[in-house]
């Protein structure tokens, strides 16, 4: 049956078709809904546990253990959160442990603006760990999407054997829309990995080699274990090639969004051609590549001062106009304008 | 002597990275003695470790074991345990990592009491990096950290893990052995969050600098240092090695209601006016009355109006009405005492 359902809420629910077992999380705005469901879901069904942590470093290393133990896990939580959670994404990445963070993101740096909703924390995602690693991020942008694509990040990440991040923003998680969510289908990927307690194993976040065994000066070992890393990540990746693009036919003009902008922007659909990129990470460089050469203009509309605009600019090896929503700002009219300023500074 | 506790250990990695004459190898050997009697195996039973000199304990045991990142080894431990109640986890760490930088957790994994053994090698020093002044070391020492002698007070740790019951906090050292196993086999069979503070020594990077020339020197400090307690304890002094354990305190019930005394009818009450009421001031051994809501009331028992010391307040042989709302105390301290008498204001 349909009813109203929110952002939030549809991540949850995701979460749970998706099979999992175990949230841990602390209270932050825009995803404390998830915290709350959690807390009252787990009340209901034992079988499914939930921790309040004392912050979000407990919460995302309880995330990734529990994960280790052999349940399902899942936590949520906001920039600043996200930014304590690094350590703990960068040791999942190396003991192998499938889980999914969802970051919603807020107007940063810092506390920022914790109402408001933006889309700045890509960089983060992608480097806000020590070292080299690769992460998988996708970022819905209606609140059937995010059911669905939380099923997806729990199927990435027991692909990849690591942490999956979905993305979304304040407007997103407190967005309602009438959604049927009984009624979806998604596909299931099961656990694979031996949980706790069936051998003689060691998870550790010091380089080792397959057997487990610690090796930390040993450049050819490290390499080996980091280039399975990546082609295994690349290749699940690769499963996922997620994007929307709305050609229009008379357009010479591209704008490029995701999330909450793709939303605003949708109604220019008439006048330009719109790709909104769905895995956000690792960037859609052939899709990118293929769709980005018949555009004279590429605009990226962004909640952030021109982070996706960047990667996209890496993978074309071109150069792109951003329009930066910044401070909360996501105004059409305001965006219209930008592109028209855009587009007449190209002309000139 | 039985060594089948060696089957616990993977002694294909052996020689171990400690230093010769460290503490570790003794608590390593001992849990795993300990673990072995208990009959625990890799089926049952899950090691998890900080960073550390310490923290590399659990990649030497022949069971499934969980390295994390830097203080996070109770997180992890109680995430493990909520998800797999039927396994036993075993955190080995030490100082630095559970009081420093794992304070928080320390802190909060104790308070929600999860069924896990902490077994915290308590050398008083960062020995790894090279010997830093850590949370527990005593105030005075020279480290690397504090050339002129450590400026603060050490972290009480004893103090802090029996602050209210349910608690199992146990100070042992590498010296005292059998008193060491006894601890560890207490903690593990502890149902509850259980701490095992282990007093060890660190001779390359701590003991040299003061003065020791051999562990076994220190071993001997340890010995006038500490002396053992028996029996059960509440709290162990700061010299004192024992076994501080108690069980949940029984839940306060809600304060009961004051017992409401029987209505007397006004008029079985003797009539007092204001001018017998005076009479009954306390002086010359006669009793004190007070006037109260029209109520007279004896109060020679309260402690308020004995002798000289009364306070200047409480005067007897007068009419108190008033008075209540400037009084710290509300009616039911006075009308609590024995009802004597009513005012009869008709006569005056």
């Amino acid at each position: 049956m349909k009813r109203l359902v929110s952002g939030n809420e549809a991540i949850f629910q995701g979460a749970i078709r998706a099979g999992a077992g175990y949230f841990a999380g602390y209270p932050i705005s825009p995803t404390s809904e998830i915290l709350q469901q959690a807390a009252l879901y787990s009340e209901e069904n034992s079988e499914f546990r939930f921790l309040q942590a004392e912050d979000e470093i407990a919460a995302a290393i309880a995330t990734i253990s529990a994960s280790l133990a052999g349940a399902k896990a899942f936590t949520a939580t906001s920039g600043p959160g996200f930014t304590l959670m690094q350590e703990a994404l960068g040791w999942g990445h190396v003991v192998e442990a499938p889980c999914v963070f969802v970051n919603s993101m807020r107007v940063g740096p810092s506390t920022g603006m914790p109402t408001q909703p933006a889309q700045s924390d890509l960089l983060q995602i992608k480097a806000g760990s020590a070292g080299d690693y690769y992460p998988i991020a996708f970022y819905p942008n209606s609140v059937e999407e995010c059911f669905r694509l939380t099923a997806t990040s729990f199927n990435a990440a027991e692909e990849s054997l690591s942490p999956v991040i979905l993305l979304a923003d304040a407007f997103l998680s407190h967005l309602y829309e009438m959604v049927d969510l009984e009624s979806l289908k998604v596909e299931i990927v099961p656990r694979a990995k031996e949980p706790l307690g069936s051998g003689q194993r060691l998870f550790t976040g010091t380089a080792h080699d397959k057997m487990g065994n610690v090796k930390t000066s040993d450049p050819v070992i490290y390499r080996e274990w980091l280039g399975e890393l990546k082609d295994r990540h690349g290749r699940v990746a690769d499963k996922y090639p997620l994007f929307e693009y709305l050609p229009c036919k008379n357009s010479e003009t591209l704008l490029i969004a995701f999330g909450i902008t793709s939303r605003i922007i949708s109604s220019l659909k008439d006048r330009f051609s719109i790709f909104r990129p769905i895995r956000i990470y690792p960037v859609l460089e052939k899709e990118l590549k293929e769709v980005t050469q018949s555009y004279r203009h590429i605009i990226v509309v962004e909640g952030s001062d021109g982070q996706y605009a960047s990667w996209v600019e890496c993978a074309i090896c071109r150069k792109v106009m951003k329009v930066p929503c910044l401070g909360g700002g996501f105004k059409l009219k305001w965006i219209q304008s930008q592109i028209e300023e855009c587009l007449k500074g190209a002309r000139s | 002597m039985d060594r089948s506790y060696k089957e616990l250990l993977k002694l294909r990695r052996f020689p171990h990275t400690w230093c010769p004459g460290c503490g570790i190898g003794a608590v390593l050997k001992n849990v795993a003695m300990v673990i072995k009697e208990l009959g625990w195996n890799d089926k049952n039973t899950v090691a998890v470790s900080g960073i550390g000199c310490s923290g590399r304990m659990s990649g030497y045991m022949n069971l499934d074991a969980v390295h994390t990142p830097h203080g996070r080894p109770l997180t992890a431990a109680e995430a493990i345990k909520t998800v797999r109640p039927d396994l036993n986890v075993v955190v080995l760490s030490g100082d630095g990592d559970l009081g420093s930088i794992g304070g928080n957790h320390l802190l909060h994994t104790s308070r929600r009491n999860p069924d896990i053994t902490v077994f915290c090698n308590d050398n008083e020093i960062y020995g790894l990096t090279g010997g830093q002044a850590g949370p527990t070391t005593p105030k005075g020492t020279k480290t690397l950290t504090s050339p002129r002698g450590e400026p603060h007070l050490p972290l009480r740790l004893g103090r802090i893990l029996t602050q209210q019951p349910p608690y199992f906090y146990a100070r042992t050292t590498v010296y005292h052995l059998n008193h060491f196993k006894t601890c560890i086999r207490e903690a593990l069979l502890w149902k509850g969050f259980s701490f095992v503070d282990i007093i060890s020594d660190c001779i390359e990077l701590n003991g040299r600098r003061l003065g020791f020339k051999t562990a076994y020197q220190m071993f001997k400090w340890f010995d006038e240092r500490f002396h053992i307690v028996e029996g059960e304890r509440d709290h162990l002094r700061e010299d004192e090695l024992g076994i501080a354990k108690a069980v949940t305190e029984e839940v306060p019930q809600p304060v009961e209601k004051v017992e409401v005394k029987p209505e007397i009818p006004m008029e079985n009450l003797k009539p007092f006016t204001l001018e017998e009421l005076q009479q009954f001031d306390g002086k010359g051994g006669k009793p004190i009355y007070i006037a109260f809501k029209g109520k007279v009331y004896d109060l020679s028992a309260s402690p308020l109006f004995q002798g000289e010391k009364r306070m200047r307040c409480h005067i007897a042989g007068k009419d108190l009405t008033k008075d209540i709302d400037m009084a710290p105390h509300g009616e039911d301290l006075i009308i609590k005492f024995p009802l004597v008498g009513r005012m009869n204001l008709n006569n005056k």
